[in-house]
């Protein structure tokens, strides 16, 4: 008989080709708000891309219309020098432009002899006068006719101090000047190195019972993540972050006893001898060698070896242990804004954005005597995941350059985490990363 | 063909009207694919309601490439299986041990007056074993290495209950079409 043409065969491809049968009413009213729900985070994930994205594009573009061309930086002309002599005999006070407005005054307090009135002097160009120059005031102590050509640098070469005979030594004696903001600001960029051990656990709002009692007997094991990040200020409150992030999140799984040694009873080619439902998907064994059996409802485990099959005590096989550990390795490209809410020694920022997690590693095993023996995989998972994350940033400045790094960290996968119907597993996790920073 | 295209879009959109319509355009076709793969209504019911789903799930995966019904359909036969693999343990011992395979009966018979109601009434009376395997291979077309992957057995057990399918199918429509004659001559 022809296999493919058999009678009996071409009857019912025939018989069967475009019958229709219309399903009770009831199907449709049950699938339709699980699809609306299902959309939701899809129109939540592209909003917040969008916002994320809207706003990064906002800050730098914010950020490129302010910059000042070196030409009018260097310009002799921009200055109004004309103003200075006068005003500086009353200002006790000295800044730049409304550019910077107060977050890079160059400011010089004194004594009220010189003074009474609280004027300002504003160039017209930003950063007309600098801070090193101000710096050798500060150092000479006096703005005097012979030091005046401190004042001639590049920036302002037309100042002729000879008339500001008001000004002596004894006028600057507490001459202050708060230049740090310019400081930093010239340092833009950092890189951080940042690691954490993290606490797993997952949202599961699938309307499946099957996948909520399986979620009952899963425990969460602590992970970890790290990795380098590096950071651009926008201005001095925001800074926007990336980097490229590991991390290892996993789960336990209880009442699965593993026993080795199945190889020699295995007739078939031993790649999915088991099939273990999970709420993070169905574990499949690849490794010939291993025979899983449930200490609770066999129908937890799919297999053709079942216990009225093969017994694993009778054919003394070796037990493993009665756990199986999933785990799940992800490389991350996170986008992160920092808002900068305190500005001291010990900075404190606000960190919000999303990150794109790459599945690289899946993998399921059971420990024996401290060693991983392999058992399958994970199938279903989604091999691309977006995060959301939202933290506190501490920043104590050893130094300058180097800063040490704290920084509470929670975060939610925006999108689910496998693709089974019923099960709608959003993890999440919460890390305290440290590390250290460096500016440049 | 445009139109299609129009109410995917919509559906990717969130649009209930489109989501509706194509349910309503495609549901009792694919509703006969999966009584075919079920024993009883509710479990047929179960893999409809869990394959659309499924469907808008995934809808933008489908490049419009191919038929769209035939995307449809596949993805109803692989929740067929999902579901089978869940609910049955297959092949205990058939799998282990290569059972002979039974003696086929001629095929000479006579299938005129045969619906496909009748039909699909058959096809389900089959053991849950020999009916996936009948269904991926006569209805869809798939080969036994292909069908071995699909249900993890051996493509020797995947023959073998073909095999048995076929002589309980030729069994079961000789008696209906004998009986049907009978009731057809009064």
């Amino acid at each position: 008989m022809d296999e493919r043409g058999a009678n009996i065969d071409v009857v019912f491809r025939n018989g069967l080709k475009d019958y229709e049968v219309l399903p009770p009413p009831e199907v449709w009213d049950n699938i339709h708000p699980v699809v609306k729900t299902n959309l939701r985070p899809l129109l939540i994930l592209r909003t917040a891309a969008a916002v994320a994205v809207l706003m990064s594009v906002s800050f730098l573009a914010y950020r490129l219309t302010r910059e000042i061309p070196s030409e009018i930086i260097n310009n002799v002309s921009a200055l109004d020098v004309a103003t200075i002599p006068a005003i500086i005999k009353h200002d006790p006070v000295v800044s730049v432009s409304e550019n910077r407005k107060r977050n890079n005054l160059l400011l010089i307090s004194r004594n009220d002899a010189v003074a009474n009135s609280g004027t300002i002097f504003e160039p017209v160009a930003d950063e007309v006068i600098t801070s090193p120059d101000i710096a050798l005031i500060q150092k000479s102590g006096s703005l005097s006719p012979e030091n005046s050509r401190l004042l001639k640098g590049p920036n302002i070469p037309s100042v002729n101090l000879t008339q500001n005979t008001a000004f002596q030594t004894e006028d600057f004696t507490d001459l202050y000047i708060q230049d740090d903001n310019l400081k930093k600001n010239s340092e833009r960029w950092s890189i951080a190195a940042l690691a954490t051990p993290t606490y797993n656990s997952s949202f599961n709002s699938g309307k499946d019972e099957l996948s909520k009692q399986l979620d009952a007997s899963e425990q969460n094991i602590v992970s970890y993540s790290g990795g380098v990040a590096f950071s651009f200020k926008v201005n001095r409150r925001f800074s926007v972050q990336s980097g490229l992030f590991y991390s290892s999140v996993g789960q336990m799984i209880d009442g699965i006893n593993s026993f080795g040694g199945f190889q020699k009873y295995d007739n078939t080619k031993g790649d999915r001898n088991f099939e273990v439902l999970t709420s993070s998907g169905t574990i499949y064994t690849n490794n010939g060698d291993v025979f899983l059996l449930a200490d609770g409802p066999a129908e937890r485990i799919s297999t053709s070896f079942t216990n009225d099959v093969f017994d694993p005590v009778k054919a003394s096989l070796q037990y493993i242990n009665n756990n199986l550990r999933q785990n799940f390795s992800y490389l991350e490209l996170p986008v992160i804004l920092r808002y900068k809410f305190v500005d001291k020694t010990v900075d404190l920022n606000l960190i919000g954005g999303l990150s794109y997690n790459l599945l690289v590693d899946n993998s399921v095993y059971t420990i024996v005597d401290g060693i991983k023996y392999s058992v399958g995989k994970t199938e279903g998972l989604n091999s691309v995941s977006i995060s959301s994350s939202l933290g506190m940033g501490m920043e104590y400045n050893i130094s300058d350059k180097l800063s040490l790094n704290l920084e509470p960290t929670f975060r939610y996968y925006i999108n689910r985490f496998n693709q089974l119907t019923g099960s709608n597993v959003h993890p999440y996790s919460f890390g305290i990363f440290s590390g250290v920073s460096y500016k440049f | 063909l445009s139109e299609i295209k129009k109410i995917i879009k919509g559906c990717l959109a969130g649009d209930r009207r489109d989501q509706e319509l194509l349910y309503r355009r495609h549901s009792a076709k694919l509703y006969a694919v999966c009584l075919q793969y079920s024993g009883n209504d509710e479990e047929a019911r179960d893999i409809l309601q869990e394959g659309f789903i499924k469907i808008f799930e995934n809808l933008h995966h489908y490049k419009h490439e191919g038929s769209f019904e035939g995307w449809m359909r596949r993805i109803t036969v692989n929740t067929a299986l999902e579901k089978f693999r869940s609910r049955h343990n297959l092949y205990r011992v058939d799998d282990i041990d290569q059972i002979r395979e039974p003696d086929s009966e001629p095929d000479n018979q006579d299938y005129s007056g045969l619906e496909a109601n009748d039909l699909l009434g058959i096809i389900r009376e089959l053991p849950p074993k020999y009916r996936v395997v009948f269904n991926l291979y006569a209805i869809e077309g798939y080969s036994h290495k292909e069908i071995s992957k699909m249900v993890n057995i051996s493509e020797g057990t995947s023959k073998s209950n073909l095999s048995r399918a076929r002589v309980i199918l030729q069994r079961r429509v000789g008696s209906y079409t004998g009986i049907k004659k009978r009731v057809a001559n009064g």
